[in-house]
């Protein structure tokens, strides 16, 4: 049986809190933006009221360790708490939002840490990463950036998209090609400062669900030599890191999502009279609800069993990939039932179900697209790498 | 200075300030917690009638206890109080709840470990006991438990301490060995004096609970909670009442419309049968 230490429990509910009285009386002003053709997600005022509420309550820096002067918290309360978070249908994490922590703790020399991870750690610093290029997404080893060392300093060329975060990032994590070996060999990190020569923002891009990504160009951009972030030809495997807790958040977060769908589909089913009988005494509807009820049992437990392992020091990419493929596509598919079940009401862009559909759309794709993800597990599975069958 | 009408100067005394929040001996605050239906839980009648559903139902502090614990943290916070004594009566699971009121400020907690459905003169017996041992200088306990609305434990423990009362109160201030409560009655607002030691029973309006912050929460783990049973504070809670039946409201019939007034009045004469 899994259950919540009472410290992690309180601190679950202390973000229900949150969502409940801070973000969602907000839902609204955002949907009506994003209707009249606005960003679909905080403005900069609100933001900011919500980020210094954030800091108030201490829901700041949760993973970073205490040492850097965060809360040090483990996986199991990251993921609870995330899934409370994952009930706002507009984009909102606490900061700083963290995947590049994990990469930057693992090898910034004490200099980069000093400079880079403790503001960035302690949410005075944003930072945002590039990895995906026109030509090479989900399959990142395919990338074609170069760096080339000049004297000491590096100069690089080359193309990025699907950046997020670009115009708050102090610094940005580059991953380039330095060397001549293939695929995941001879690929490094550095990190380039806003505004430093040669880094262009070439063009903003709206995703669906509120988000947005950048496309960026490399043009002799020349940095200094203290800039690369580990070792030289090895940026891969520590870029690898900041993937696994960010799938398990991406499955707390999908949780939390069809949570919120299925339980506006039961009120608008308990109340809603078609034909002379009440949605929810139909059996459509029932079995509708009882698939997403087993389902999101199903999710919850995969994250919170994945996440317990994390904690225990155990390598949970298999899982990972696993939670990544089911989180995603069973939110998506009770968000759509929901908004089946609520007829014309539930298309209209009143409602929050289409924001966290797009949203749940997009989240199918980035940080490694289902089929892949797919991919990984059956691999993993028949070359024995699984021990769930072994 | 000012004049009379006259011309004359009258000298505007400067009255002592009451006594100062501070003056008195600062004193330690009761405030008894219980656990409850969380109330955004739509409850649901047992199906043989003897209760109210608890089994799997979320359960959390009840709000107007969650107010008696805000307004004990700020009376601390303003120095008026040194410690928070947060006492919850009932299963062993009350300790959460007891857990909650040290992540917002309290200080330590007394469990009082019961299985026997605790009604409030057994509660206020036993709450009586626990105050003649810590002496505090102030009781403040939500108005009412939203689970059975008795609204009975705070009056009941003024009286067999013998200590005032100010219930229902929506603003209190403590000056020196008094207190004065504004309370909320029917038709408008009372202010009564207190003599300290006293009991406050807490209206909604007092004051906004805040949240258990992070840190705050972290820092309740290291807080002591000590437990101990009804025996132990020489207390019997067999209960005195007994529910002998629990259903829910009847449902509301659906409305009609009807198309004038002449329809309504026929209605209302010989479907209704009202006039």
């Amino acid at each position: 049986m899994f259950e919540l230490s009472e410290e992690h429990r309180m601190l679950k509910e202390l973000v229900a809190k949150f969502v409940d009285q801070e973000l969602i009386p907000l839902e609204r002003q955002v949907l009506a933006r994003e209707a009249a053709g606005g960003k679909a997600g905080l403005s900069d005022a609100e933001e900011e009221r919500i980020l210094a509420r954030c800091k108030e309550l201490g829901l700041w820096s949760l993973d970073v360790p205490e040492e850097l002067g965060g809360a040090n918290l483990p996986t199991v309360a990251l993921m609870a708490m995330n899934e409370e978070l994952g009930r706002c249908a507009f984009p909102f994490t606490f900061p700083p939002d963290s995947p590049n922590l994990h990469m930057l703790m693992a090898v910034a020399s004490p200099e980069q840490r000093t400079k880079y991870l403790e503001p960035y750690a302690a949410g005075t610093a944003k930072s945002a990463i590039a990895i995906s290029e026109p030509g090479a997404g989900g399959d990142p080893a395919g990338m074609i950036t170069r760096a080339v060392q000049d004297g000491s300093d590096w100069v690089i060329n080359g193309r990025k998209i699907w950046v997020s975060r670009v115009p708050q990032a102090d610094f940005i994590i580059v991953m380039a090609r330095t060397g001549d070996g293939k695929r995941h060999e001879g690929v490094t990190a550095f990190i380039v400062e806003k505004g430093e020569p040669g880094f262009i923002i070439e063009r903003e891009i709206a995703m669906i669900g509120g988000q947005r990504t950048y496309e960026l160009v490399f043009e002799d951009c020349r940095i200094p030599g203290d800039r690369v972030l580990g070792a030289i030809g090895k940026g891969f495997a520590p870029m690898q890191l900041r993937l696994t807790v960010r799938r398990l958040q991406m499955g707390a977060w999908c949780t939390g999502m069809a949570v919120r769908a299925l339980q506006m589909l039961c009120e608008h089913a308990r109340q809603r009279v078609t034909f002379g009988a009440k949605l929810s005494e139909r059996q459509a509807i029932q079995w509708w609800v009882a698939e997403a009820a087993t389902k999101i049992h199903a999710c919850r437990l995969m994250v919170m069993d994945a996440a317990a392992k994390n904690d225990a020091g155990k390598d949970v990419r298999t899982e990972a990939s696993m939670i990544k493929v089911y989180a995603t596509e069973m939110a998506q598919e009770i968000i759509d039932q929901s908004m089946q079940a609520h007829g014309a009401m539930g298309v209209t862009k009143e409602m929050p179900l289409q924001l966290m559909a797009n949203k749940v759309r997009a989240m199918r794709v980035y940080e490694g697209p289902s089929e892949v993800h797919r991919m990984t597990i059956g691999k993993r599975v028949l070359d024995g790498k699984w021990s769930g069958i072994n | 200075m000012r004049t009379n009408g006259r011309g004359l100067f009258l000298a505007t005394v400067e009255r002592p300030a009451l006594i100062q929040e501070t003056a008195r001996q600062p004193m330690k605050i009761l405030v008894p917690v219980k656990r409850v239906v969380d109330y955004n839980v739509k409850v649901r009648v047992k199906s043989d009638g003897t209760g109210v559903e608890t089994a799997g139902v979320k359960m959390s502090m009840n709000p107007f206890d969650e107010i008696a614990v805000e307004e004990a943290v700020r009376l601390k916070e303003k120095g008026a109080a040194t410690e928070i004594i947060a006492v919850s009566l009932g299963v062993a699971a009350c300790q959460e709840t007891i857990r909650t009121a040290l992540a917002m400020g309290a200080d330590r907690g007394i469990l009082v470990e019961s299985d026997v459905d605790l009604q409030p003169l057994a509660v206020a017996k036993m709450l009586k006991a626990i105050a003649e041992k810590e002496q505090p200088g102030l009781i403040i306990l939500g108005k009412q438990a939203i689970d059975d609305d008795m609204s009975a434990t705070g009056q009941m423990l003024a009286a067999l301490l013998g200590w005032s009362q100010g219930t229902f109160a929506s603003k209190v201030t403590i000056e020196g060995d008094s207190m004065t409560v504004i309370r909320e009655v029917d038709g408008g607002l009372e202010t009564v004096v207190l003599n300290l030691p006293a009991i406050i029973t807490t209206d909604l309006r007092l004051n906004e609970p805040r949240y258990a912050s992070l840190p705050n929460i972290m820092k309740a783990r290291k807080k002591p909670i000590d437990t101990m049973k009804p025996a132990d504070l020489g207390v019997d809670p067999t209960p005195r009442l007994t529910v002998v039946k629990v259903e829910e409201p009847a449902k509301r019939q659906a409305g009609k419309k009807v198309g004038s007034v002449a329809e309504l009045v026929e209605k209302l004469r010989n479907e209704a049968k009202v006039i």
